[in-house]
């Protein structure tokens, strides 16, 4: 209904846009506000306007020598192998009446590279192709007795020993290999965009976006499990495209967004590696994530008038799953032959800004999204994985409707001196959970003070409740569970945050900056669950230009995340807790110098220190705790750049990356959990360096 | 303005160190009227300036009688603000004076107050921006007045720069810097054990975020936090005939997206995660983890490798017939 409501509101405002007379942008100096009726644009001849036309920017060559045993400083240096090379381009052409081509490359050539070319006349329209590479690296040693690893087949060695315990699967450690647990995205795009003289504008982008790699996942028969490496060959294509339309005081556009995701292994299989138990079962089966399709079709305006500003924006789409299940090694009879998925999301949001007087602006907006997973509602029977039979099981398809609605004003006391303040208010509906409705109601004000010379700081507190219809724990649940359980996304909260900063600029030169936060959320029905998250972080910063040719920065962040929980062992009143304490520590810290050896000569460097730390501790009596569970890590880069000749610059970097890190409950041998097959410790702890040198030449 | 003037001492260095050039940028210095007048004289001279309408007589050219000698002011004509072949570019248009208001008096001596941005301009943000936002209207900045920065009084010019041939923030590596000198929480997260890949600049702020505003929370790019996930990890996207409600609701109710102390982004480890909403008799044991009576945290597998997801790996969905307890 609202979403009509919506619709109707904003064809009125865009066609009330069309033939209202132009009205001022809020107070301010718009080019549409000039009075230009006394300009004599005939003896305007920008003479002196010097635009040059040619080639214009650099390029550059860079190769380094990397020196690592562990591919997780990939991470930090982009480079896999010994020796890297790069190519770094910043080109420009600039042709007569606004012709125009670019090409921007960055780290081309190394696992983070990207390159981005534009063709087109300014203004006008431009063609551009583009590409970026994103890889990330957990690490090049998990060990793994399968076969085929890459493909959807896992296998064992065939002299394979199964056994009821990892211990005694006697060719183990003759069976290990290591594996890279890795991913790498290789994105690449088209892009056309053409303005229209005035009023209109449209574009239309595609892009391909490849990801490959192994991730981490577990195969697990009844109670016995197996670290295995999944497959990943995933493709995504994306188009979006647009047109829009806008006048002195009206805007808006239509824009359509489709992504299709195909994913090149839809199941994977892999060998039971101990002695079949229930079901007998000697091969596991997994479905991996299924093709996909959504496509989106949002429309958005702006309307102007006078002070007030007033946006809206409806969108509909569309989330369809049709891949035909697997059936491998399960034998019952299916509803369907595949899930013929489908999820409808529908959204209006309205937004108004106006402002009262020079003092005073009022904001209000309300949001609607809603949604429907329209899938049917079946049968499916359960393979059993214990000692129980094969049970039948109906799906829950989530739908979820969520109302937001904010009210704020901000109210200038006097020069340098702001007080902004809301409410703001949220209700979700959900189905199939324990709790139907929530409603959240937060206030919040935030105070700022600019007023004093060198000073700059403020304040912000809100708190806010939430509560709901009433919640049934057991509802559902096919198992039993505790009636005393509040699940924390749906359970009683009253939070509370505050925030201050104050920045000092004691000279003109030198910035020092502190900030402190504080934030409470108290689940204060909850009995069994998350009981309280407590969140404290203060910082502080410096930035300081000692001369003209110095800079020097540091930084230092410590936060402290405690969060409280309560269990029952026996179904009954809170008789356990757990208690999380997680602590951070970053230490940042530049200086660079120019200018140096007659202008010619550039040095930096930039350091970051931080120390992740988590400590678990669970208490029933008797006090038992997680173990370390930290990564501390320092980078280095040190780097100089050396202009050779007016069109030759030089530039030398060093990288340094010390990283260290554990986690005691994978700190094992692959065999190290009588019932899971691990791979092994994936802890972290290497030196790794990189030097790179790097030419540019300018055009 | 002032909480800016950080980004004034900043930018020159990241200008320098992120691009392999010496291409130094300079700092703006304080215009020459505000000896002289108050931020609130300006102001009120420059309302009445631009209702005059006073514009030089031939333009351009009568600004750089004066301006041409200062490289950055010339710096315009490398840009596409300065550029006089396309009807959308302030060049062909009002010129200088698009954007600095009329000229009016200013010509003698300089002392009569121009529009003048960044930093060091004493005219409040949303006048500067008005200038700007007058022709920058698309539905990638609509969202701009009451967003987030515009309430923050940030101007435009804090961040960008038109008098140069490629607006430094443009880059990823500078983006980084200049975004996390104020959101110096995100900073911090984005050091720490797990995060997402921004700390190298291979993914920046605006891949989630769009900093001129949107309609959504956060300011993120796509209409819900999902969404947005979605943008990347289609695979996720579904629907999947076995769904995890609070993954299909809300990616941030167990991941922190800019970064956590735990693996995965995981606002809280295994089991302690699963715990927090799972209390069966099967899911609601105490599990203590190193213990005086030796237990090991590592030494079972409700503690140890993946925790819960030993077994229930499809912790996101599951599309197998028999997945309705995310173990296939």
């Amino acid at each position: 209904m609202k979403f009509k409501l919506n619709l109707v509101t904003l064809a009125l405002l865009a066609s009330a846009g069309a033939v209202a007379p132009s009205i001022a942008m809020a107070d301010g100096y718009g080019i549409q506000n000039a009075n230009t009726d006394k300009v004599k644009f005939e003896k305007w001849d920008c003479k002196r306007c010097a635009v040059e036309t040619g080639y214009s920017g650099s390029i550059g060559v860079g190769v380094g020598y990397n020196d690592s045993d562990d591919i997780h400083s990939a991470n930090a240096f982009a480079a896999e192998d010994e020796f890297a090379g790069k190519v770094d381009a910043d080109l420009k052409y600039s042709g007569k009446s606004g012709y125009q081509a670019s090409i921007e490359a960055d780290n081309l050539g190394m696992e983070n590279g990207s390159a981005d070319i534009n063709v087109g006349k300014a203004g006008q329209y431009n063609l551009n192709l583009n590409y970026r590479q994103i890889a990330t690296y957990k690490t090049d040693s998990a060990m793994s007795p399968y076969q085929g690893v890459g493909s959807d087949d896992l296998t064992l060695p065939g002299d394979w020993v199964h056994a009821g315990s990892t211990q005694d699967m006697t060719n183990l450690n003759a069976s290990l290999n290591p594996l890279e647990l890795s991913l790498k995205r290789k994105r690449a795009g088209l892009g056309i965009e053409y303005q229209g003289e005035s009023l209109w504008s449209t574009h239309i982008n595609y892009m391909r976006e490849d990801k490959t790699g192994l991730k981490q996942a577990s195969g697990s028969f009844y109670n016995q499990s197996m670290m295995i490496a999944e497959p990943v060959d995933y493709t995504t294509d994306t188009l979006d495209a647009g047109v829009r339309f806008s006048g002195d005081n009206w805007f808006t556009a239509l824009n359509y967004n489709g992504s299709m995701f195909k994913n090149a292994y839809s199941e994977l299989s892999y060998d039971n590696a101990f002695s079949p138990t229930f079901g007998a079962q000697t091969t596991g089966y997994m479905s991996l994530d299924p093709d996909n399709e959504a496509h989106t079709v949002s429309l958005m305006g702006q309307y102007v008038a006078g002070k007030t500003i007033m946006n809206g924006r409806v969108h509909y789409g569309q989330m369809t799953q049709d891949q035909d299940f697997n059936t491998s090694g399960y034998g019952y009879q299916m509803p369907s032959e595949s899930l013929d998925g489908k999820v409808e999301t529908t959204g209006a949001t309205l937004k108004v800004v106006s402002r009262i007087n020079r003092q005073l602006r009022l904001n209000a907006s309300y949001d609607y999204n809603d949604r429907d997973n329209q899938t049917n509602v079946q049968e499916w029977t359960q393979i059993s994985i214990d000692s129980t039979t094969g049970q039948a099981a109906y799906n829950t398809p989530y739908d979820i409707t969520t109302h937001k609605a904010k009210l704020g004003a901000d109210y200038r006391l006097a020069r340098g001196h702001k007080l902004e303040g809301g409410f703001d208010y949220r209700k979700d509906e959900r189905s199939y959970q324990d709790r139907e409705t929530t409603e959240e109601s937060t206030v919040w004000a935030k105070y700022r003070i600019s007023a004093f010379d060198k000073w700059d700081m403020w304040v912000k507190g809100s708190y806010g409740e939430r509560d709901g219809s009433e919640y049934q724990a057991s509802e559902w649940t096919s198992g039993e569970s505790n009636d005393l359980l509040r699940k924390y996304n749906l359970a009683d909260r009253k939070r509370t945050q505050v925030e201050a900063r104050v920045t000092h600029s004691p000279i003109e030169t030198l910035t020092i900056d502190f900030g402190a936060r504080y934030a409470l959320d108290d689940y204060s029905e909850t009995e069994i669950g998350l009981t309280e998250s407590k969140d404290i972080s203060y910082d502080a910063s410096v930035s300081y230009l000692l001369t003209e040719d110095m800079t020097l920065t540091a930084f230092y962040n410590r936060q402290n995340i405690d969060s409280e929980q309560a269990g029952s062992s026996n179904l009954s009143t809170p008789n356990w807790f757990g208690v999380v304490e997680d602590q951070v520590d970053v230490i940042g810290a530049g200086y660079s110098y120019n200018n140096l050896m007659e202008k010619k000569l550039r040095l930096g460097v930039d350091y970051t220190y931080s120390d992740s730390n988590s400590n678990t501790q669970v208490t029933q009596g008797i006090t038992g705790d997680y173990g370390d569970y930290y990564a501390k890590v320092h980078n280095v880069n040190v780097y100089a750049l050396y202009r050779a000749t007016d069109k030759m610059d030089v530039r030398i970097d060093y990288k340094m990356e010390k990283y260290k890190d554990n986690d005691a409950g994978n700190d094992i041998a692959p065999d190290g959990i009588w019932n899971v097959l691990s791979f092994g410790s994936n802890s972290h702890d290497y030196n790794a360096h990189l030097i790179m040198l790097s030419m540019s030449y300018r055009l | 303005m002032k909480i800016t003037k950080k980004l004034k001492t900043l930018l020159p260095a990241l200008v320098a160190s992120a691009v392999l050039s010496l291409g130094f940028a300079q700092t703006a210095v304080a215009s020459k009227w505000d000896a002289k007048m108050s931020p609130d004289e300006v102001e009120a001279t420059l309302d009445k300036k631009f209702a005059e309408g006073q514009y030089s007589p031939k333009g351009a050219d009568s600004c750089l009688m004066c301006h041409r000698k200062s490289e950055k002011v010339m710096d315009i004509f490398n840009g596409v603000h300065g550029s006089v072949d396309s009807s959308k570019s302030p060049m062909a248009g009002l010129q200088c004076e698009a954007c600095h208001g009329p000229m009016g008096k200013h010509n003698r001596g300089g002392n009569e107050p121009m529009i003048a941005f960044g930093p060091d301009s004493t005219l409040a943000a949303e006048k500067q921006n008005s200038v700007c936002m007058s022709c920058h209207k698309d539905d990638k900045r609509m969202d701009w007045n009451g967003g987030h920065h515009d309430n923050a009084d940030i101007a435009c010019a804090s961040c960008h720069s038109v008098h140069t041939a490629k607006d430094p923030v443009l880059s990823k590596n500078t983006e980084m810097e200049v975004c996390t000198s104020c959101h110096t929480k995100q900073k911090a997260d984005m050091n720490k054990r797990s995060s997402h890949p921004m700390k190298w600049a291979q993914m920046v702020c605006s891949d989630c975020h769009n900093p001129h505003g949107t309609m959504s929370d956060s300011d993120l790019v796509k209409p819900s936090v999902n969404d947005t996930c979605y943008s990347c990890h289609a695979e996720k996207r579904g629907p999947k005939l076995w769904e995890h409600a609070p993954v299909t609701e809300n990616c941030v109710t167990c991941h922190n997206p800019h970064g956590s102390v735990n693996e995965g982004m995981l606002k809280t480890r295994a089991p302690q995660l699963c715990q927090q909403c799972h209390a069966s008799p099967h899911s609601g044991q105490p599990q203590f983890g190193n213990t005086e009576q030796g237990s090991t945290v590592g030494g079972n597998a409700f503690t140890g490798g993946r925790s819960c997801l030993n077994c229930h790996n499809q912790i996101h969905g599951s599309n197998h017939p028999s997945g309705k307890l995310f173990q296939r």
